[in-house]
């Protein structure tokens, strides 16, 4: 159907998440793999780019929130960085700016993890 | 009386008046030393055709009765027995006039003549009853060339009789002997027909050894006795020759047959077992396939199928694993679901530690596995210290769609107990098994599917008594609303009540997800809304409240959007807050405006970020003043282009309805959606309501 496609790469020590396509609850799971598996290997400093995100879903906020507070505990943040306005516009409606920092450029979410080790 | 017993009586009524004629005759001519050609043939013709009657006779009655090969062969025993005591009293009895020179005399007593008609009539029906039981053992799972070589040996017995009568051919010995001993070809011919045999059981295959020899010795005695020339035996052939031939020839037949099947059933006693073995395997597999359509004995079937391979297979002890995949933590568990002759515990041995590498080796092979000697086989030989008993130990896997679903186990007292055949039987019972458990699994599976639907239509007519079931009657505003979920059951939610001092609860949510897990806390949700309207000062203050109580009870990655408002018609206002939940549309005489408030969805933060966050408003309506509520299955329905219908469609559409009632203002909005999605139904759960107000009588 639609596609959705997570790419994955680490900046130092920050790993850029980047969404593509339609996040709902067919392919939330996708989502969930993908942060479980930088829960196992520690990696806490977490920059989603949602650069080619058309679509989420409240199922696909939902996977934001479920490791949200794990990411916290270990020191580490979720941060998301380049959402079109159709995209911000869920996140803002249900109130996610107020929780989680949203930046408008992935570099400005790296250099914050990056200010904050220094 | 019915024809056939009227004919069966002329059969015995007729040699009953013939062979009494026939002995008065001879008493006369010996009387009168009587001879005429013609009256010699005429009796010998009655003395045929009356054996012939009481041959035809037998035959009759003989239909009738149970077939028994080695039954029927002792029988024959003892009416031969029989008959060669009644030959040595007749024999004894008879005075010893007559000198052992061949020559027949017919000068005898009445006496004389009385026992050797009688003497005649027991042999003559005692052969009958050899031939026919003869007959029937060549004949059985016939063939052409068996009917051919039988008929032809009656034929040339017959003739080698006719051959015999005395006047139709003056010099007939030497045509009677040819006939004689090509009828003895025939009778070796004959003698190698003894298919039955092979369908005896072994039981019955002792008693045919042990029957087919006594009478083997019983009818050389007879043979022996009918080419002797004793005063009895000379009196038989001088009461018909052609009898006696008769006689002699079928005595020589039989012995020659059961000398035949005593060698033949000797030689088959060691396959005997082998053929009981095919004989129950098919049996059993009768019964399998019977009752691998009953699935709901399923409990049954198993314990018939580790019954029949111990029966089959002569196992010592059988029993019957099946694999279950534990669906939530996709374990797989062993279950022994039957068992014969075998502990618990024994089994157990098997499966535990070191044994693993034998059930690893079913996993992968999935082929059954013969283990010859359990004590010397590196998969098993830890079971010699554990004191398993030695022996043998085949297993079979179950395979259900190339996916193993179970092991068939089975072990012999033995080493190398086991062979081929075992191994295909339980090869088979074990696939019997595996398409009984998929049948009862597809049977259940679909019972349960049925119910869980059973189940969620129930569901769905509760959440729909969830939903307000009146709208509030006032005459100051007018209230519209619809939730149809795209699923049979949702997770969005709507709510009117009337509250104190004429004021009316407007709730809205959405709880994130869909089907059954929504829908339980859509329940939750109404149930805190309800206790918290009478409480709660405020929309915010309820809110607040309710996302306390939810932010304990949601699941991490679930979230509820909601907006509470409350309609004070006295003061013709709407205070609402707004917990992230989509926008309220208000549309006045001049606009349309979406009343986005800041707030947060409901179990998303804690109280003081969600207090902080979340921005209570109010409206002062006016007269002719349209408030939407809805949810966002309304504004992410798609097209067919994955076009979102989006909030400026549906402002839109309701600008151009500023004039509509509450109802026309909805069906116009539910319609203009679905024109947009097109084919299909809405993706998402979807909740619409609509307010108008009316204006109170004084404003």
């Amino acid at each position: 159907m639609i596609d959705f496609k997570i790419h994955q790469r680490d900046s130092e020590n920050v790993s850029v998440i980047e969404l593509k396509g339609y996040l709902d609850a067919h392919t939330a799971p996708d989502l969930e793999t993908a942060f479980q598996k930088l829960m196992s290997e520690s990696k806490f400093n977490i920059v989603v780019n949602c650069r080619d995100l058309s679509y989420i879903s409240s199922a696909g906020l939902g996977v934001f929130m479920a490791y949200v507070e794990d990411v916290r505990k270990n020191k580490g943040d979720i941060k998301l960085t380049n959402m079109t306005p159709k995209v911000y516009n869920v996140f803002d409606l249900l109130g996610f700016p107020i929780l989680y920092e949203i930046y408008k450029d992935e570099q400005e979410a790296i250099g914050r993890f990056q200010g904050a080790k220094k | 009386m019915n024809s056939s017993s009227i004919k069966r009586l002329a059969m015995l009524v007729l040699p009953a008046i013939l062979l009494p004629l026939v002995f008065t005759y001879d008493v006369i001519r010996a009387a009168i030393e009587f001879d005429n050609d013609s009256i010699t043939l005429l009796r010998e013709l009655f003395v045929l055709g009356s054996f012939t009657l009481i041959g035809l006779f037998i035959e009759k009655r003989r239909k009738s009765l149970q077939r028994n090969a080695p039954r029927e062969i002792g029988r024959v025993f003892f009416a031969v027995v029989i008959s060669l005591v009644v030959l040595a009293l007749v024999s004894v009895m008879l005075p010893h006039r007559i000198s052992g020179d061949g020559s027949i005399r017919i000068h005898q007593s009445a006496l004389v003549l009385l026992a050797s008609s009688l003497l005649a009539l027991v042999i003559g029906v005692l052969s009958l009853y050899l031939l026919l039981i003869i007959h029937d053992l060549v004949l059985f799972k016939r063939r052409k060339t068996t009917w051919r070589y039988y008929y032809m040996y009656l034929i040339l017995l017959f003739a080698a009789c006719a051959a015999d009568v005395p006047l139709l051919m003056s010099e007939g010995n030497t045509i009677s002997s040819i006939l004689f001993s090509l009828a003895m070809v025939f009778v070796v011919v004959n003698s190698f027909k003894q298919n039955w045999i092979m369908y005896l059981s072994r039981r019955e295959k002792k008693y045919s050894i042990i029957y087919s020899i006594l009478l083997f010795i019983a009818l050389v005695g007879l043979d022996v006795y009918l080419a002797s020339g004793s005063e009895s035996n000379i009196a038989m052939i001088a009461y018909s020759r052609p009898l006696h031939t008769f006689i002699r020839l079928n005595a020589f037949f039989g012995t020659i047959y059961f000398g035949v099947t005593f060698i033949s059933t000797l030689f088959h006693l060691p396959t005997a077992e082998v053929f009981e073995r095919k004989q129950s395997e098919l049996v059993s597999l009768h019964n399998l396939s019977r009752l691998v359509t009953q699935v709901f004995d399923f409990n049954d079937l198993l314990n018939t199928v580790t019954q029949m391979t111990s029966e089959v297979c002569g196992a010592r002890s059988v029993w019957l694993e099946l694999f279950s995949l534990h669906e939530s933590t996709g374990e797989m568990s062993v279950d022994v679901v039957a068992k014969r002759n075998i502990t618990q515990q024994e089994i157990d041995l098997i499966a535990t530690d070191d044994g693993t590498q034998l059930q690893r080796y079913l996993m992968d092979s999935r082929k059954a596995l013969l283990i010859e000697d359990i004590w010397a086989d590196r998969r098993t030989k830890h079971l010699k210290k554990k004191g398993f008993a030695r022996g043998s130990l085949l297993t079979v896997p179950l395979l259900s769609h190339g996916k193993l679903i179970g092991v068939l186990y089975a072990t012999k007292d033995f080493q190398n107990a086991f062979d081929q055949d075992d191994i295909d039987v339980m090869t088979t019972f074990a696939d019997h098994v595996s398409i009984a458990i998929e049948n009862s699994r597809l049977i259940s599976k679909s019972i349960e599917r049925e119910r869980l639907h059973q189940e969620m239509m129930v569901a769905q007519r509760m959440q729909k008594r969830l939903l307000p079931q009146f709208l509030p009657n006032l005459p100051s505003v007018e209230f519209s609303a619809v939730s149809e979920s795209s699923l049979e059951v949702g997770g969005d939610y709507y709510d009117l009540f009337s509250l104190p001092g004429e004021r009316i609860g407007i709730v809205i949510g959405d709880v994130s997800g869909k089907g059954v897990s929504a829908a339980f806390y859509m329940a939750e949700v109404k149930g805190i809304v309800m206790s918290l309207s009478k409480i709660s000062a405020t929309p915010h203050e309820l809110l607040s409240r309710a996302n306390d109580t939810l932010l304990e009870t949601l699941e991490k990655n679930m979230f509820i959007s909601a907006i509470y408002g409350v309609l004070d018609v006295r003061n013709a206002s709407l205070t609402f807050a707004r917990a992230g939940h989509c926008p309220i549309i208000y549309v006045s005489q001049h606009s349309v405006e979406l009343i986005r408030s800041t707030g947060i969805g409901l179990g998303l933060t804690g109280r003081t970020q969600f207090e902080q966050s979340t921005e209570e408003r109010t409206i002062n309506l006016r007269t002719g003043d349209i408030c939407i509520f809805y949810t966002d299955g309304i504004t992410e329905s798609r097209n067919a282009e994955m076009e979102e219908y989006g909030y400026e469609r549906l402002m839109h559409i309701a600008s151009t309805c500023t004039h509509c009632s509450a109802h026309e203002m909805k069906e116009m909005i539910l319609e203009h959606v679905r024109t947009f999605i097109g084919q299909g139904t809405y993706n998402d759960d979807v909740t619409l309501i609509v307010m108008k107000w009316l204006g109170t009588s004084e404003g």
